[in-house]
């Protein structure tokens, strides 16, 4: 009896660490079945005091209010266009810069270690200054988002670049190929997975700047929305825009993993 | 003269020295005054311990490195960088892993500027010749090291060399793999009539493939001594069990045997 049970059980992980789509998305539902009844009962036995927590059920309610009242679709409309603007320039920006940096070293001995020193600045300090310059709204969050998200592509552009196999360079250069036909079918194609990683880290970061854009000033958004629950103490509209934050996250995250499997397939053996 | 056309050098080497000039370091000889020449169809080894400069003047003949003086000839012209007239076949898997068999085999050809349809059909021609048909669409990471190398001596042939240059080709290959294509190799260069200049380790390997031997001393490299193989032709897995292939591997092994035993001594040191 026991043996059979075991038995069970080990299919059931065996089907659950497989590749297979039914897999993976069976592993995320039981890992959200799993958060919100933890959170369910912690809000039920342990934190009462709805100020400070309150149950799932809740704030899929506030949620469908603020859908209802259209504020959900305002505030969406405002931080997606900004990160939507902001995140194609920044990635644009991150591969040009990275090229210029593996490709001259002079660049790299004279830009290089200021653009590390920037980099380990927590740039999004500088947001209320960017505020002061382009005022409340798109601008400021339009720039701010493009210079905190530039940062990991660049990085990974340039470390792609320089890692390729020097075999692969020789073996090219073997065949007579010119350095621009060495950058087009070599070193390019082996920096694409190393770019797309970077865009991956590059997507959380984006979203990271724009909620402190909007935190710092603006009238629309989910960070706008954010802080404004938090003020009025609204915890159940403050979780819901949380949440809605977190599916854009995923979103990201499961998009660009995806594109780094098409694009690389040979990097998963 | 059409007998002395016949009868020419495919390839000579005129006292070719090779000196590495390293900043803050002494410089190393690699290579002292190497005279060769080897004539068209011919196939030839060179063996010696590591460090004997090998890979150096096979990386001079192909363009890749410029030598510190002296001269290397194909067909009587000097040689100054990479050049259709000789392809390289590598030691390390030097595959593009995003490209797939037939691409991998069309990327000299490509690279030359042939019309892609053109290539294709140059490139199936070699990979049915390397017994790879079937897998023209195939990447290299779902092949065994064994087809990929045989992808790689492909991809070399396909530019229809005068000489094809091999470094140590089959050295990652484990031993019964390395039998099979030691003898698939005798058949391809039978087919093509290429002239071939193989560097390897293997003193057995050097035997069973050559017409000739060129044993090189080490730091620095240079030719000690050239050992005819008269063993007769067309050559199977047979011969080495003979007597008289026994007896030339160990002549050459005896060559050598001092200079790899320091050689193993220096690494362990």
């Amino acid at each position: 009896m026991s043996t059979a049970g075991s038995l069970t059980w080990r299919g059931v992980y065996d089907f659950l660490e497989g590749r297979s789509r039914a897999a993976a998305l069976l592993r995320m539902l039981i890992s959200v079945a799993f958060v919100l009844a933890v959170w369910q009962l912690i809000a039920t036995y342990l934190v009462t005091n709805k100020l400070l927590l309150v149950p799932p059920a809740d704030v899929f309610e506030a949620l469908g209010k603020e859908g209802a009242s259209g504020a959900l679709w305002t505030n969406a409309l405002a931080t997606v266009s900004a990160v939507g603007a902001a995140f194609p320039v920044a990635v644009l920006l991150g591969v040009g810069i990275g090229l210029a940096l593996a490709s001259s070293r002079l660049l790299a001995l004279t830009a290089g270690p200021m653009l590390t020193a920037l980099n380990s600045v927590p740039l999004v300090a500088l947001a209320p200054l960017f505020i002061a310059w382009l005022g409340l709204g798109f601008a400021s969050k339009f720039v701010l988002v493009t210079i905190f998200t530039i940062f990991p592509v660049l990085v990974t552009t340039e470390t792609g670049l320089k890692a390729t196999d020097k075999i692969l360079i020789e073996a090219a250069r073997s065949f007579n190929a010119s350095r621009w036909q060495i950058f087009t079918t070599v070193t390019l194609p082996f920096a694409v997975p190393f770019i797309v990683s970077g865009i991956r880290v590059a997507w959380a970061r984006a979203l990271v700047a724009i909620i402190i854009a909007e935190f710092f000033g603006s009238f629309a958004g989910f960070g706008y929305a954010i802080l404004a629950a938090g003020q009025s103490f609204d915890t159940a509209t403050l979780l819901a825009y949380v949440i809605m934050l977190g599916m854009l996250g995923l979103m990201g995250s499961v998009f660009f993993e995806w594109l780094e499997r098409r694009l690389a397939p040979w990097r998963q053996e | 003269m059409a007998g002395d056309a016949k009868m020419a050098d495919a390839l000579t080497i005129e006292g070719i020295n090779k000196v590495f000039e390293r900043t803050g370091k002494p410089s190393v000889e690699a290579l002292r005054d190497i005279n060769l020449s080897i004539r068209e169809g011919e196939f030839v080894s060179i063996v010696g311990a590591s460090g004997s400069g090998k890979s150096t003047l096979l990386r001079i003949i192909d363009g890749l490195l410029p030598a510190s003086s002296g001269v290397v000839r194909v067909s009587g012209h000097a040689v100054t960088q990479p050049g259709a007239d000789r392809a390289m076949v590598f030691q390390q898997d030097a595959l593009l892993p995003w490209k797939t068999v037939i691409d991998n085999v069309a990327y000299g050809l490509l690279i030359a500027g042939t019309p892609r349809r053109d290539a294709h059909a140059t490139a199936q021609r070699f990979i049915d010749m390397a017994g790879l048909k079937g897998f023209e669409q195939h990447y290299p990471h779902q092949l065994s090291g064994g087809m990929r190398q045989r992808v790689n001596v492909a991809r070399a042939l396909a530019v229809n060399p005068k000489i094809l240059l091999l470094d140590e080709p089959f050295a990652a290959l484990d031993a019964q793999t390395r039998e099979i294509m030691q003898t698939e190799l005798l058949n391809i260069w039978q087919k093509s009539g290429t002239t071939v200049l193989l560097i390897t380790h293997q003193i057995d390997e050097a035997v069973f493939l050559s017409d000739r031997v060129i044993v090189f001393s080490a730091r620095p490299g240079s030719v000690r001594e050239e050992i005819p193989i008269p063993l007769p032709r067309p050559r199977d897995l047979e011969l080495k069990r003979h007597e008289a292939f026994g007896a030339l591997v160990d002549r050459i092994w005896h060559l050598i045997e001092h200079e790899v035993r320091s050689a193993v001594a220096n690494n362990r040191a």
